[in-house]
């Protein structure tokens, strides 16, 4: 679990001086590949043997933390491997102008190793100065670019998190108050097993406040709506294989967090008040989200909205409380990071393909690039949720468990919600791969850049028909972490 | 709680309410400044007064590791960030003061009410209080709205940050009060946390002057839908 925590921050620390050296890009796929194999290393581990406690009670792995590491590392290798063509190309181009130049691949492995120690943080301290080291760094990667958009999207970005992260302190400072009775003082009662085990015994009100302060403190920055409205801002603006990151692994990181207090909070006052707080939140993201899919004609800030929606549906799942629920919503954090990741990179070569972010100007890219066009429908038949993509399944699990769970007017509106999504989606693309090619297109990324790409869709058209053992077991046991 | 004997001359409670006061008060006086220098120097007070009552906690519980931790306290927010966000006004070239968008009366007015909401709430929530920090609490909770309210009644972009990192003070202040602070390293991380942060949004500060050429963060309005 150790050398997992540490691998992505020396990375960063050897891009540093490597910075504009040929070196730099493999040494940062290297460290990612190292992140995403000791991750998948401690998956196999916990599934087989159980949760783990390391560095004096300060690290922990569960299944959950398992499974969100596997996500952070595969995220990250894809990302770091698709920026080893699409950053040189930016770098070239004028579009270069950046304020932290050559910096981008160190950045990227700081922000890869906040991530992943908010995975395995035990200590809900150490789970608070994490995640808040992720707000900085990406901070950094949204303003990369010298441009007025991307300084505006930083600014906003780093001003509401910072707010909803202070909130995130005092509900920190909240359930170690309501634990110091029972566990004495220390770093012991911000320990996450330690107030789990406890949490029956923990004071009930204070209990409730702190939750309340978590969701929205944590939640500002897993972009659950109202607390959305940097989001689209910050996702459109990063350098693109950051965006990938941001979508598909931060957002994930950040309500696990929430997820975390869902726990507590759950074991101490019963599954209704958290899990009913975060059905609302849900449903209100995905209603959020929902009429600005429709309308946007920009690419990026549509799969950011997607991202709210997304981000909305595994609350909503958890929230609804039925194991089968949980399964599904744990499920589609890892079939969203595999369709955004790829919707987000196959966004960037068209982009530099056509010189346009904006969806009007791709019309016609099945037929102009026959290769990049086919991921494009990957991605999209993943984001809709159709078969034979792994979000239907996983939206399939969350709605058969709400049923299960006897909330058949919650599930009705999602299903509502879910359908206006898809209209969306399904007008946008259809129009762009229908459409007549225009003159100027030229993928100006060489054909090894579409490597990543094609493995994750593979892995996302994979996981729609077939869910492998050994994913099940770790999904079944991170589901019994959040609910026993 | 035994008291150290080295100050037990003093009225040790007195001596925290009047603390309390003077942290209270730094956070009001900000709101009715306008000018940016003058929340700057309230901010300072604030993170002083702060640090002193963190300082005084330490001496009267004997905890070691508090005393640490006000130390830090006085470093970090009563000399280094006070001074990250003197350097970026000093670089700001904009002069002219964009008028907030509550007038200094109706702030003054507003946020008193919002110290009276806050008084009494906190005494619902949390009982009377027995320790010698019973009035901290209700002060950090008034201190956080006030925070609030000044990120988001002011227009000019370090003035905002200025909001910011009075509410942190006063979620520091909140943990203090409440179980007298976290464990030492959680602390030393936090406070690291926000050091860079300040530093990064004095930063940003520095571009949106370069790029928009004004610090008037309402004007940053080229992203929407």
């Amino acid at each position: 679990m150790l050398p997992l925590a540490v691998a992505a921050p020396l990375t960063a620390l050897l891009c540093l001086p490597l910075a504009r050296t040929r070196w730099a890009r493999p040494v940062s796929i290297a460290g990612s590949a190292a992140v995403l194999a000791l991750a998948l290393a401690l998956a196999w581990r916990v599934t087989a043997g159980g949760p783990l406690v390391a560095a004096r009670g300060w690290l922990q792995a569960d299944a959950l933390s398992a499974l969100l590491a596997c996500i952070i590392g595969a995220v990250g290798l894809a990302s770091a491997w698709y920026a080893h063509f699409y950053m040189a190309r930016q770098e070239e181009g004028h579009d270069a102008a950046s304020w932290t130049g050559g910096r981008y691949d160190a950045l990227f492995h700081g922000l890869v190793g906040s991530l992943i120690v908010a995975a395995l943080a035990n200590n809900l301290g150490l789970l608070w100065v994490a995640i808040e080291g992720s707000t900085l760094t990406s901070a950094l990667l949204v303003g990369y670019y010298r441009r007025p958009g991307a300084v505006e999207a930083a600014w906003k970005y780093l001003m509401l998190c910072s707010v909803g992260i202070a909130l995130g302190l005092l509900a920190t400072v909240l359930i170690y108050y309501s634990a110091v009775p029972l566990v004495g003082e220390g770093s012991v009662g911000l320990q996450w097993t330690v107030l789990a085990a406890a949490a029956p015994a923990l004071q009930p009100h204070f209990v409730k406040l702190a939750f309340v302060l978590a969701l929205v403190g944590y939640g500002t920055k897993a972009g659950l709506a109202p607390m959305h409205t940097w989001l689209p801002d910050a996702h459109s603006q990063a350098p693109t294989p950051v965006s990938a990151l941001l979508s598909a692994a931060l957002l994930a990181t950040a309500l696990t967090a929430v997820l975390r207090f869902h726990a507590i909070a759950a074991r101490c006052l019963g599954p209704d008040f958290s899990g009913g707080l975060l059905v609302f939140f849900g449903l209100l993201s995905m209603a959020v989200a929902a009429p600005f899919m429709l309308i946007q004609g920009d690419y990026k800030r549509l799969l950011a909205y997607s991202s709210v929606e997304h981000t909305g549906l595994v609350a909503l799942a958890v929230g609804l409380g039925h194991p089968l629920a949980i399964l599904g919503g744990l499920f589609h954090l890892v079939s969203h990071a595999l369709a955004k990741t790829l919707a987000f990179l196959v966004g960037g070569s068209l982009a530099s393909a056509t010189g346009a972010r904006r969806l009007d100007h791709w019309s016609g890219v099945v037929q102009a690039a026959p290769a990049l066009g086919a991921l494009f429908v990957i991605a999209g038949v993943g984001l809709a949720g159709l078969p034979p993509g792994a979000l239907f399944l996983s939206e399939w699990l969350t709605l058969a468990g709400g049923l299960a769970a006897g909330r058949p007017g919650v599930v009705a509106a999602a299903i509502a919600l879910l359908a206006i999504v898809f209209a969306g989606l399904a007008f946008h693309w259809t129009r762009v791969a229908l459409g007549h090619p225009s003159k100027h297109f030229h993928d100006s990324l060489p054909a090894a850049s579409r490597r990543p790409l094609w493995l994750l869709a593979a892995a996302l058209l994979l996981l729609g028909v077939y869910l492998p053992p050994p994913l099940r077991h770790l999904l079944e046991q991170a589901a019994r972490v959040i609910r026993p | 709680m035994t008291g150290a004997p080295l100050i037990d001359w003093l009225p040790r409670s007195n001596a925290i309410n009047l603390l309390a006061g003077v942290f209270l008060l730094s956070a009001l006086y900000a709101v009715t400044q306008r000018r940016t220098a003058a929340c700057i120097t309230a901010y300072t007070w604030n993170s002083l007064s702060l640090a002193a009552i963190a300082m005084l906690v330490a001496l009267l519980t004997g905890a070691r590791h508090i005393g640490v931790a006000a130390a830090l306290v006085l470093v970090s927010k009563g000399f280094l960030i006070p001074r990250l966000l003197r350097r970026a006004l000093a670089r700001s070239r904009s002069r002219a003061e964009a008028e907030p968008y509550v007038s200094i009366q109706l702030s003054a007015l507003l946020c008193g009410a919002l110290v009276v909401i806050a008084f009494s709430q906190t005494r619902v929530l949390f009982g009377e209080g027995v320790s010698i920090l019973a009035s901290c609490l209700p002060v950090s909770i008034a201190t956080t709205l006030v925070g609030l309210f000044l990120m988001v009644s002011r227009k000019q972009a370090l003035a905002m940050v200025v909001g910011l990192v009075i509410l942190e003070n006063a979620i520091f202040l909140a943990a203090v009060s409440l179980t007298y602070g976290m464990p030492l390293v959680v602390e030393m991380g936090v406070l690291l946390d926000l050091l860079v942060g300040t530093a990064l949004l004095g930063m940003m500060v520095g571009r949106i002057e370069e790029s928009f050429a004004t610090d008037d963060a309402t004007r940053l309005t080229s992203l929407r839908g």
